[in-house]
């Protein structure tokens, strides 16, 4: 069965000037495992895709099933990363982190043990009772991780995690990011990110979904075959850069490889 | 070796490597800029960190990775942190913040304090010294009282592999290097801890 289930999803919200179609009819699924990258050009929906998910929001037609059940509600096994971090300026790094543990119900023994872990996986020893302020970007981001992951979630949810961090932060995180999902003794089962940034989703992903310009539908499901850890170098990163980068400045639905083009040139920047 | 402290944090530092790594562990420093779009004034900082922790070499331009270093990018997220701490051991900064806190009398420093031995080896601005002060905290060397402005002496783990609370390498924080698709299950651990010689010498005799 399919960890997650997205059948035949609508989104759209009443405006003055009549309805406007943010997501037709995406429908997709994320198997135990898979690290899944959603990419697409801004006000495609991406954001608001992960939010239908989790249960922050709800579709205007169709429907998400987790592990066969209707997701209704926020659902409790799934966590997010933001990309403006979200931490509570007047918490400490170890109170962030606890958090979402404490709006779980957890029991402050059960709670202290469960920080810490998550603290000392994600390198934010030596940090515990410093205040969001006193922290370096990364730092923060790392916070957002721990928060996450500390619920133990069955999917982690990421949106736009490091489009907020600068270029040297990101690179340490994205490492770090494979770094932990490659542990088969952490959470999650599954991580779906959401990212303007093409290399960075096929640096990362098992599976790239390619979302069209508004209103936001599937233009591509393409696997992502290569070893890890990634060569951005090589020939294949360079090809699969550029089928995704024609993909959605064509806005067409395609079936097999792309010619090569001057699309690639400009696929490492932001869309 | 610059004896100035650069300002760049742990996780820029970290970028920076992965950065080297994914060039095959030696480039022009110039085209390393480049490739993320940086002036390369931008990566200095962190690249004379990395110089300072002799992870690093830098000549005629040319960022190389000592063995250390290469050692360093594939270790694991925890590894890295005992790397940084032993290294910043070595140099003499941390070496007089230690002995000043070990000697202080309750085992603190003010801010005043902070400043002078800071500016024995470096330009004491308030951002220096806040990024000293962070890579103390990164390498779990001295905790930080942000709101007392002080530096307190914590409990020296004498390694973190030897104490016990710290579960025996699974070989989870794995490598990589397995198929495209899922978790990798049987590479090589990331590093391997022994119980006795210090991190970067672990590492370095890997």
């Amino acid at each position: 069965m399919a960890l997650i289930r997205v059948e035949h999803l609508d989104k759209s919200f009443p405006s003055r000037h009549g309805t406007i179609s943010i997501m037709q009819d995406i429908s997709f699924e994320v198997k135990d495992s898979d690290f899944v990258a959603i990419v697409g050009p801004s006000g495609c929906g991406k954001s608001t895709l992960l939010r239908l998910i989790q249960g922050l929001d709800r579709p205007t037609a169709g429907r998400i099933l987790f592990r066969g059940q209707p997701v209704d509600g926020v659902a409790r096994q799934m966590a997010m990363v933001f990309q403006s971090f979200a931490l509570y300026p007047w918490l400490t790094v170890s109170q962030n982190v606890a958090f979402g543990l404490e709006a779980l119900g957890w029991s402050p023994e059960r709670i202290a043990p469960q920080v810490e872990k998550y603290i000392d996986v994600t390198g934010l020893d030596g940090f515990q009772e410093a205040f969001p302020r006193e922290l370096s970007g990364g730092m923060r981001q790392r916070v957002g991780l721990a928060r996450a992951l500390a619920v133990e979630p069955s999917v982690l949810l990421m949106d736009e995690p490091f489009s907020a961090l600068d270029a040297l932060t990101a690179e340490s995180l994205r490492d770090e990011i494979l770094q932990l999902w490659q542990d088969p003794a952490l959470p999650p089962d599954a991580v779906i990110l959401v990212t303007h940034n093409i290399e960075e989703a096929i640096e990362l992903a098992d599976r790239v979904l390619v979302l069209s310009r508004r209103p936001g539908h599937i233009l591509a499901e393409i696997p992502i075959e290569l070893p890890r850890p990634r060569d951005r170098k090589s020939s294949a990163f360079y090809d699969m850069t550029d089928r995704v980068y024609s993909l959605i400045t064509e806005g067409r639905p395609t079936t097999g490889a792309e010619p090569a083009g001057e699309g690639a040139e400009r696929a490492g920047q932001m869309l | 070796m610059p004896t100035a402290y650069p300002k760049a944090s742990p996780t820029e530092m970290i970028g920076l490597l992965v950065l080297l790594n994914s060039h095959k562990g030696s480039e022009d420093v110039a085209l390393l800029a480049d490739d993320l779009d940086l002036e390369i004034d931008e990566i200095f900082p962190a690249l004379e960190f990395a110089e300072v922790l002799k992870l690093v070499t830098v000549h005629d331009g040319r960022a190389t990775f000592t063995d250390l270093g290469k050692r360093f990018v594939a270790a694991s997220i925890r590894d890295r942190k005992e790397v940084v701490r032993d290294q910043l051991l070595r140099t003499t900064l941390f070496k007089t913040l230690m002995r000043a806190l070990d000697g202080a009398p309750d085992h603190t420093l003010s801010d005043e304090q902070l400043h002078q031995i800071v500016s024995l080896t470096t330009a004491p601005a308030d951002a220096l010294v806040q990024n000293i002060v962070n890579w103390g905290r990164y390498a779990e060397l001295f905790r930080y009282d942000a709101a007392d402005q002080r530096l307190i002496a914590r409990p020296r783990p004498s390694s973190r592999a030897s104490s016990t609370n710290r579960p025996p390498p699974t070989g989870g924080l794995s490598g990589g290097g397995s198929g495209g698709s899922g978790r990798a299950t049987s590479s090589t651990p990331r590093s391997t801890i022994s119980q006795t010689a210090t991190a970067s010498e672990r590492l370095a005799a890997a």
